[in-house]
């Protein structure tokens, strides 16, 4: 071994980022920052938006959001879309409803199948992909619209309100140490996503998959079975989202869930401009998903309409796939 | 026959020989200079093409063919030197692929530029526009009978409606050529193939130059690069032979023999490359033995390949050089045949099982096969060890940047650090971050495609020397290379594929370079084993 030269010992300690480049990675944080102490501060919401039971409100309700947006961001990591995944949590809900409604199934089953359910989703539609070759954005949009149309089958347009545990309700409703038991359950499987895609050589193949899948394949990553399984843990999480949705509402509805989906999308892409800009990370992706219910409710509290909602959240979804474009694009001119 | 002496692009320049045989100049190219970087890749190149005549344009790899070719395209700049087009000077500092297209050159590259699936009609009217109705509709009639004369003109007997993938191999070139020149008035067009025949089998290639030599004699004007030199001397009339970014000859209406145009191209080949004191690693224990290797262009390699040896696979495209060296990796799985690899027997049907038994690849396309471009350099050295960083259920970044430093150190990676973006290096330092990625596996067995192309001299020459290391601490080595000078500097022994087999097998030791030029540029066979005619129409 060479001795090193003092060169490479300064390089071995991480550079410290420019200034621009740390503003870079922090802006979407400090932003949300920013919205927050606007709505806190802007009399028409002042009232009501800093309230403990309005924060409660939006933590609960970006939970869903989180999850599903974790959930995309798997094949994501990969290079591919899976715009099932809304979907999918909304067959969860209901099916999770129904078991226990219609089926007098225990808690447990109510829980356990649905995500067991969502992650043969996720299995059909990564054999699509990988195996048949067939484009991620049509499948995964065909197999959305399949799983609506079976909702709306199954529930014949009924909400399923009578019949579900009343513990299923409570968790939702519960806190622990001040805050909505369900952001627990986010943090939870943020951490465990956190683990897989930064410290598992899984996690680190997707994200060679998702910058050149032919010299991946040639490093002896096997590009279709990763792949393929990034789509059957989205559904998996998928899944676990609408048990929580049916936790936090306590009845379930024929939706198509697409009301989750694209909130959540502006979350996964937001993120990847952020903490580690140009590539989708899990931090990021939180604090994507707070950004988006913090100026959602911010709108709705401050008297906006109901068209509000959805607008703010094409808005973000364009702006932060412009973004995340632009710098992963910078980043491949170096 | 007036062969004018080597060094002779001055003599190129001014001898205004054509001008006494059949007339007109078409194209004069005097006195032009090219660098990349620090490379010469023209050194006062001239040309001048005889209208109505067939020129080839001869030369080994890098010799500057190439690059006089993409010259004339407008692809490239020239430093410095001036042009002529049918008399008409055109500046060389503002000549773009515009100018090119209206001065009349017409150029078919390998790649034929036509949509296999939509008929042949529509490929010509792409290119040239669909002739319209008054109603703003396409004439379909009108263009149907135009391109139909033009097939007719090009003695294509085809219907112009059929797609292009129904149609033979040495049929589709030629409709490309009729393509491009469809707006064809008179004869004010320079046709250039650019390897024309490189993809063709032999009896499809002799098909095709047969049309090219037919339109010639109707007054084509036509400049053809072609590797194959038996037939560029069936078609050719006058010829322009580089070496080294210079013109080292030029035969006008001449008829040389093959051993000729050998000598010439060869000539004092470069040799500055061999390491000096160079001595064979190899042990003579085998580490891989292939027995009657099918599969793709392969038809039956046996090849033995020793510890500490490094064995060269030469061979034109298409002979199967990549191919082997993909089935080895377990990247495509052989038909038939058996590997052996030190001893045991080995069958990889992935790749992580060929990198379990210790083989490691260096793919021929990096920024295709080999680059994370948009990762650091040190999560592209770490790819290739993912699952052996995994130590106790955690990946350590700071393990991970440590192994890239001392990786960056040893093999001499010229970098900002092991943050630095992949795509910050060089051609050159890719390459060796490439070759560093595998060699710290210590793999038994290393493969290497084309390990230095778009690389330049100096990384070649470090290169080349890691290369060597490796085989010194007992690592078998196979390069495939199209550059007769890398495997000269490089192998211990040299086997040549022909026709999917090894057809010829040479020591290095006592041969010289531009024998081995000879070697493959006088392929008995000629032959060329691409995907026919018939398995191309079977795809959907």
């Amino acid at each position: 071994m060479t001795t090193t030269s003092p060169e490479t010992s300064r390089a071995l300690k991480r550079r410290p980022l420019s200034p621009l480049r740390l503003l870079e990675s922090y802006a979407l944080l400090i932003l949300t920052a920013l919205v927050f102490l606007f709505f806190s501060v802007n009399p028409t919401s002042a009232n009501t938006f800093p309230t403990i039971a309005n924060l409660n409100v939006i933590l609960g309700s970006q939970a869903v959001v989180s999850l599903i947006a974790l959930a995309a961001l798997f094949p994501l990591v990969s290079g591919y879309f899976d715009f099932s995944l809304g979907a999918t949590a909304a067959a969860a809900q209901v099916m999770s409803a129904g078991l226990m409604a219609n089926a007098g199934a225990p808690l447990w089953a109510a829980v356990v199948v649905p995500i067991l359910v969502g992650a043969a989703v996720g299995f059909v539609n990564g054999l699509f992909v990988t195996v048949f070759h067939m484009s991620p954005f049509v499948t995964t949009l065909g197999m959305a619209t399949l799983i609506a149309g079976s909702i709306q089958w199954y529930t014949g347009g009924q909400t399923i309100i009578i019949g579900i545990d009343p513990a299923i309700t409570r968790f939702g409703s519960s806190r622990m140490a001040g805050l909505p038991t369900v952001v627990f359950v986010v943090l939870g499987v943020a951490v465990i996503a956190w683990y897989f895609l930064t410290h598992t050589p899984y996690g680190r193949s997707l994200y060679a998959v998702g910058s050149n899948a032919s010299s991946a394949r040639l490093v002896g990553i096997r590009v279709e079975r990763n792949v393929w399984w990034s789509f059957v843990v989205a559904g998996a999480i998928a899944g676990l989202a609408g048990v929580m949705q049916l936790s936090r509402l306590g009845s379930a509805t024929a939706d198509s869930g697409n009301g989750l989906l694209f909130p959540a999308l502006a979350a996964v892409f937001l993120g990847a401009t952020a903490i580690k800009p140009g590539f989708f990370n899990v931090v990021g992706t939180i604090i994507g998903a707070v950004f988006v219910s913090i100026s959602v409710s911010g709108l709705t509290l401050s008297g906006a309409s109901g068209w509000a909602s959805p607008v703010f959240n094409g808005v973000a979804l364009l702006a932060a796939v412009g973004l995340s474009t632009y710098l992963g694009r910078r980043k491949k001119r170096g | 026959m007036a062969v004018s002496p080597p060094r002779g692009t001055a003599a190129a320049g001014d001898t205004p020989a054509a001008a006494g045989g059949s007339g007109a100049i078409a194209l004069e190219l005097h006195g032009v200079d090219k660098h990349f970087g620090g490379t010469r890749a023209l050194d006062g190149a001239s040309l001048t093409v005889r209208s109505g005549k067939v020129h080839a344009l001869l030369g080994g790899n890098g010799s500057g063919k190439s690059t006089t070719i993409k010259i004339l395209a407008g692809v490239y700049s020239a430093d410095s030197g001036s042009l002529s087009i049918f008399g008409q000077e055109h500046p060389l500092s503002s000549y773009t692929s515009t100018v090119a297209q209206h001065a009349g050159l017409r150029f078919v590259h390998q790649d034929l530029g036509l949509f296999e699936e939509l008929s042949i009609e529509e490929n010509f009217a792409l290119d040239a526009g669909y002739p319209r109705l008054p109603g703003g509709g396409i004439h379909w009639k009108a263009l149907h009978e135009r391109v139909a004369r033009l097939l007719a003109e090009y003695e294509l007997e085809v219907d112009p409606r059929v797609p292009i993938r129904a149609l033979r191999p040495s049929d589709r070139t030629m409709v490309a050529i009729a393509r491009a020149l469809q707006d064809q008035e008179g004869t004010d067009r320079i046709l250039v193939l650019d390897e024309p025949t490189a993809t063709l089998a032999l009896h499809e290639s002799e098909l095709l130059l047969e049309k090219v030599r037919r339109r010639a004699d109707r007054g084509q004007t036509v400049v053809i690069v072609s590797h194959r030199l038996q037939e560029v001397l069936s078609v050719a009339d006058d010829f322009t032979i580089f070496r080294d970014g210079r013109v080292v000859g030029v035969l006008t209406d001449a008829q040389p023999t093959e051993d000729e145009l050998v000598e010439i191209m060869a000539g004092g080949a470069v040799s500055a490359l061999r390491p000096t004191g160079s001595t064979t690693h190899s042990t003579g224990e085998p580490m891989l033995q292939i027995d009657g290797l099918y599969g793709g262009p392969l038809r039956g390699v046996d090849l033995t390949v020793h510890r500490g040896e490094i064995v060269g696979v030469a061979g034109l495209v298409g002979s199967g050089r990549s191919s082997l060296l993909k089935a080895i990796f377990g990247a495509v799985t052989p038909t038939s045949g058996t590997f052996t690899l030190a001893g045991e027997p080995y069958a990889p049907r992935h790749i992580d099982q060929a990198m379990e038994a210790g083989v490691a690849m260096v793919p021929e396309d990096r920024g295709r096969d080999g680059v994370f471009a948009d990762l650091a350099v040190a999560e592209n050295l770490a790819a290739s060890v993912l699952r052996e960083s995994w130590i106790r259920g955690w990946m350590s970044r700071s393990r991970e940047r440590r192994t890239a430093l001392a990786l960056i150190d040893r093999f001499r990676i010229k970098v900002g650090g092991p943050d630095a973006l992949f795509s910050s290096m060089s051609g050159g330092n890719q390459q060796k971050a490439i070759i560093a990625r595998w060699l710290q596996r210590s793999p038994g067995l290393l493969l290497l495609d084309e390990p230095t192309q778009g690389v330049d001299v100096m990384s070649r020459s470090d290169i080349y020397a890691l290369i060597r290391d490796a085989a010194r601490d007992g690592c078998a080595v196979l390069v495939a290379s199209s550059d007769m000078s890398e495997l000269h500097a490089l192998a211990d022994r040299i086997v040549f594929l022909r026709s999917g087999r090894i057809g010829a097998e040479v020591s290095a030791v006592g041969l010289e370079s531009d024998d081995l030029v000879r070697m493959v540029l006088k392929d008995p066979t000629l032959s060329i084993t691409l995907p026919d005619f018939d398995t191309k129409r079977a795809r959907p």
